[in-house]
């Protein structure tokens, strides 16, 4: 209809991977137009990455597969156009702040884009300048990338796009490993790019933080696009209506920020009451039981290396209130309900990680003991009682098979037993497979079966859902509670706050160490 | 005080540094100027801010030194000095060099070296390829870190005394994680128009200055100097 | 797509490659400060545990010049770490031989891989050319230093001339080892894991 002005057209593409079956698209037709900003919206595996590939030309050139129809954008070709001349003219910020960087440092990495198209030095430097002047990232300036947050890298990925100028950006679920803060950063990147006129295409599964953009949304399931709003119409969809296409909810993360940013005791409380009442039947079941706690002392722990766990234990000790200063980790005491539900919240950077990496007992300077049923672990007991399931869990997976993996985690090793396990966490099928093989939601069970094989008590849970659609969050919120009903104790660090609504019986929130309850 | 080197003139360091090295100090002279010429990065370090690792090489590179004039000059044996010995030659004889490399490759960027690189027509693949490598060392060290924790939760870090599994718990996960992280770097560069044929540009000037041309002279006379005593003094 | 010219992800996979394998090197270089002998057996350990990113890399290249690359960035790197030039020419012969070996086999048959990945081993000898360029007046000074003369008898017993050609050979057979248990390796994790 309007061919005149739209900036992207796909026509009659169809696409399959080579040798998979996800991110398959069939026979889908689209078109874009100059300055609009469109989400995609979908499942995870449901086509939303390989439309943005199809349009920054990584499919055909970097991923191999069948592709059939042809991608115009901005009057080219893709097929038949080289990678490196669409770098001018689409603009990708990817999922992974960690993986996208190329240079070391900050500098290089917000004129790479420019030096590699090469333009004139002294036009480089004038871009770099407005660039870095636009997004405010003076301070992140000279600076190694290696040391920078999440949402720092991002924001420097940003800026890296934004030095080429390009007319289309492209957006692949770029919020997945950022905080709230970090997201409203992201927010004002895309706010301006539009204030610029630049056509902005999002895949993301939060919706809260786009809604206010979008002027279009397109709404995909295997491989077709199923629904189509414009943004009024976006936002004006009920809860139960996003509810039923099973996705995120639109609006419920933004009041937990507000609530949980503003005053953090009061809503907990709610919160919780609120749970209660929805449990009843749970806490009357368990009423018996009530006495049972674990119990955390003397969590402090510093970078500082001459601070020893004998130092800061005594310090403690003594009650030398001053203690506290200049620590990474401040909990002298903490009790948990055994067998419940924990959630950790608080921004990035504020010690989450580092109490969760004191309690499994990897900081070994960290003078904290765990009580559990009358028994008192400290130091390396730690590291038996707990098990950490790791944000990225790619890291904790060592065999070449789920089974193998859960045997190396026994002392004795007993089929028997390993069966029951899988057979609980519904891997049993996958039994024989190897857990790279897996997908995310699925490994992140095999490292939970070999933590329950390894007999530990307490799991601890670093950021499991990020990056997760809405049907994963469920079942990860799900796992974690039938977990907690068979009597672990459960802390799960997040930002997530419909996990937290899912199935938290209590919150704690760290806040430079400290905890505010 | 900041003394921004050119990549040219590390480079020639490393290469005055590790001719020194492989030539063996006969004489107390040679030794000063095998020691004065450690100690110019030494300083370097000292100057960019680089403390703590400028004060290990000192302390490493010192006690090596005494070591090896002062106490183990006696005819002496057993297994705990024969391996001090060893350790202690290899350090005072190589260490020279390696401290000039940690200087180089940690003051300079990628964006200087690829410039540096583009100066001495170095072909832009070979560019490329070591850019990454350096980008890559960091990540790796992150990489292993996790994967080190990992083990440890597992209490796996041993591999039961088998060494074929010590050293499969660790470099598979490794290599999981590299190749993922490779895959998606490559993506990321190549939609910023890495690896195009038009002619790379940079916001980097490489110049000689003053502080390069003293160094390099200085560098120079050492080696002339160590050459001249050792084989015609 | 399929011209035979190297791109820039290809660049990458052969950085990313080379500083595993560089760091490979480093950690088996470690234990060499325990005893002299240590240092021999680079040329056992660095080729068996080496083989298992190399035969990953090998499943990647499928152009030449990747292998070539990679032992080029491997000289440049001996050399700013400080080994010297002097292995550089055997290196590169090294890595542009193991090339056309593999390139002979269209860099998809394994028996060519096997040998090719022995040849490439090769470089690792190129860490002992200080050691054995020096040995006369290093001898001469340990001994003058009043050093045991037990410790230089075992060090360039083990490291000398006449044994390099040994530590060669050592290095090509345990390379040709190393690759056959690489690849099964690779066979248990990549292939089942479906990453290659």
């Amino acid at each position: 209809m309007e061919k005149q002005n739209s900036i992207i057209e796909i026509n009659h593409v169809s696409f399959k991977y080579k040798g998979s079956t996800e991110g398959l698209l069939t026979d889908v037709n689209l078109s874009f137009h100059q300055g609009e900003t469109v989400l995609l919206w979908g499942a995870s595996g449901c086509g939303k990455t390989t439309i943005l590939r199809l349009i920054n030309g990584l499919i055909p050139h970097y991923y191999s597969g069948d592709l059939e129809g042809e991608v115009i954008v901005d009057g080219k070709n893709v097929r038949e156009t080289e990678l490196f001349n669409l770098a001018g003219i689409v603009g990708t910020v990817f999922q992974n702040p960690r993986s996208q960087f190329f240079s070391v440092d900050t500098d290089g990495e917000i004129v790479f884009g420019p030096e590699n198209i090469g333009l004139p030095p002294e036009e480089i430097s004038k871009r770099k300048d407005t660039v870095v002047s636009e997004m405010k990232i003076e301070r992140l300036l000279n600076r190694s990338l290696f040391e920078l947050s999440g949402g720092e890298k991002q924001k420097i990925a940003c800026a890296s796009v934004s030095a080429l100028l390009p007319e289309i950006v492209l957006l692949d679920e770029p919020s997945s490993n950022l905080d709230w803060n970090a997201i409203s950063d992201l927010r004002e990147s895309i706010r301006k790019w539009k204030e610029e006129g630049k056509t902005i295409l999002i895949s993301e599964h939060r919706l809260w933080y786009v809604k206010d953009l979008v002027d279009r949304v397109l709404y995909l399931s295997e491989g077709e696009v199923k629904k189509e709003w414009n943004g009024e119409g976006f936002r004006n969809l009920s809860e139960t209506e996003v509810a039923e296409l099973k996705l995120r909810p639109t609006s419920l993360e933004e009041k937990y920020i507000d609530a949980f940013t503003d005053d953090m005791g009061q809503i907990t409380s709610k919160h919780i009451s609120e749970k209660e009442g929805a449990k009843s039947e749970d806490s009357s079941t368990r009423s018996a039981d009530k006495e049972e706690k674990v119990i955390l002392s003397e969590f402090c722990f510093s970078y500082d290396k001459k601070r020893s766990r004998r130092k800061l234990s005594k310090c403690i000790k003594d009650g030398n209130k001053e203690v506290c200063e200049g620590l990474q980790l401040c909990i002298p005491n903490l009790v948990l309900p055994e067998g419940k539900v924990i959630g950790v919240i608080g921004r990035n950077g504020t010690g989450k990680s580092t109490f969760l990496r004191c309690v499994c007992g990897l900081e070994k300077r960290c003078p904290g003991s765990i009580t559990v049923s009358g028994k008192t672990y400290s130091g390396k007991d730690r590291l038996k009682l707990t098990y950490m399931v790791m944000q990225d869990v790619n890291h904790q997976l060592f065999t070449d098979s789920v089974k193998a993996e859960v045997m190396l985690s026994m002392e004795k090793e007993d089929e028997k037993r390993c069966d029951e396990i899988l057979d609980r966490l519904g891997l049993l099928p996958f039994k024989e497979k190897h857990p790279m093989a897996l997908s995310g939601g699925q490994k992140q069970r095999v490292a939970i079966a070999s933590a329950i094989a390894a007999g530990a008590k307490l799991l601890l849970f670093d950021e499991p859902t990020s990056g997760l659609d809405y049907a994963h969050m469920k079942q990860v919120g799900d796992m974690l509670r039938n977990l907690a009903k068979t009597g672990s104790t459960i802390l799960v660090s997040t930002h997530d706050p419909e996990l937290l609504a899912l199935c938290c019986d209590e919150v704690i929130h760290i806040e430079s160490g400290k905890l505010v309850r | 005080m900041h003394i921004a080197l050119d990549p040219r003139t590390k480079l020639y360091m490393i290469l005055v540094v590790s001719m020194v090295v492989l030539m063996t100090a006969t004489t107390p002279f040679l030794w000063g100027v095998r020691i004065f010429m450690t100690m110019v990065p030494i300083i370097l370090l000292f100057i960019e801010k680089k403390y703590a690792s400028a004060i290990r090489f000192l302390i490493f590179y010192g006690l090596a030194l005494v070591l090896t004039f002062f106490f183990l000059s006696e005819e002496s044996s057993g297994i705990l000095t024969a391996i001090l010995i060893g350790y202690c030659g290899i350090v005072v004889q190589f260490m020279p060099a390696m401290i000039t490399a940690w200087y180089c490759v940690r003051t300079t960027k990628i964006d200087e070296f690829m410039s540096a690189m583009q100066k001495m027509h170095v072909p832009d693949g070979i560019a490329i390829s070591l850019a990454v490598v350096m980008r890559f060392f960091p990540t790796i060290k992150e990489e292993y870190g996790a994967i080190r924790d990992a083990m440890k939760m597992r209490g796996i870090s041993f591999g039961d005394g088998n060494a074929l599994k010590m050293v499969e718990y660790r470099m598979i996960p490794l290599l999981f994680s590299c190749v993922n992280i490779g895959d998606e770097l490559s993506a990321a560069a190549i939609t910023r128009g890495l690896g195009g044929n038009v002619k790379r540009t940079s916001i980097i000037e490489l110049k000689l200055h003053l502080w390069d041309i003293l160094l390099m002279m200085l560098f120079t006379m050492v080696l002339a100097v160590f050459v001249y005593c050792k084989y015609f003094g | 797509m399929n011209s035979s010219k190297l791109k820039a992800k290809d660049f990458i996979t052969v950085g990313i490659f080379t500083a595993i394998l560089i760091v490979v090197e480093f950690l088996c270089g470690m234990l060499g400060y325990i005893h002299p002998y240590i240092v021999a057996s680079y040329v056992v350990m660095i080729p068996l545990v080496g083989a298992i990113p190399m035969m990953l890399f090998y499943t990647k290249v499928e152009k030449f010049g990747m292998i070539t690359i990679m032992s080029v960035l491997i000289a440049i790197i001996m050399f700013v770490l400080g080994m010297g030039y002097l292995g550089a020419p055997l290196i590169v012969a090294a890595g542009v031989i193991a090339d056309l070996i593999a390139k002979s086999g269209k860099y998809k048959s394994f028996k060519k891989t096997i040998l090719s990945y022995g040849v490439f081993c090769l470089w690792i000898c190129a860490n002992y050319f200080p050691v054995i360029v020096t040995a006369d007046s290093y001898r001469t000074d340990l001994l003058d230093g009043g050093y045991s003369a037990e410790y230089c008898d075992d060090l360039f017993r083990a490291i000398n001339e006449k044994t390099i050609a040994v530590l060669l050979i050592l290095c090509f057979v345990f390379g040709c080892i190393g690759a056959v248990i690489g690849k099964k390796v690779v066979k248990k994790h990549f292939e089942k894991a479906g990453i290659v």
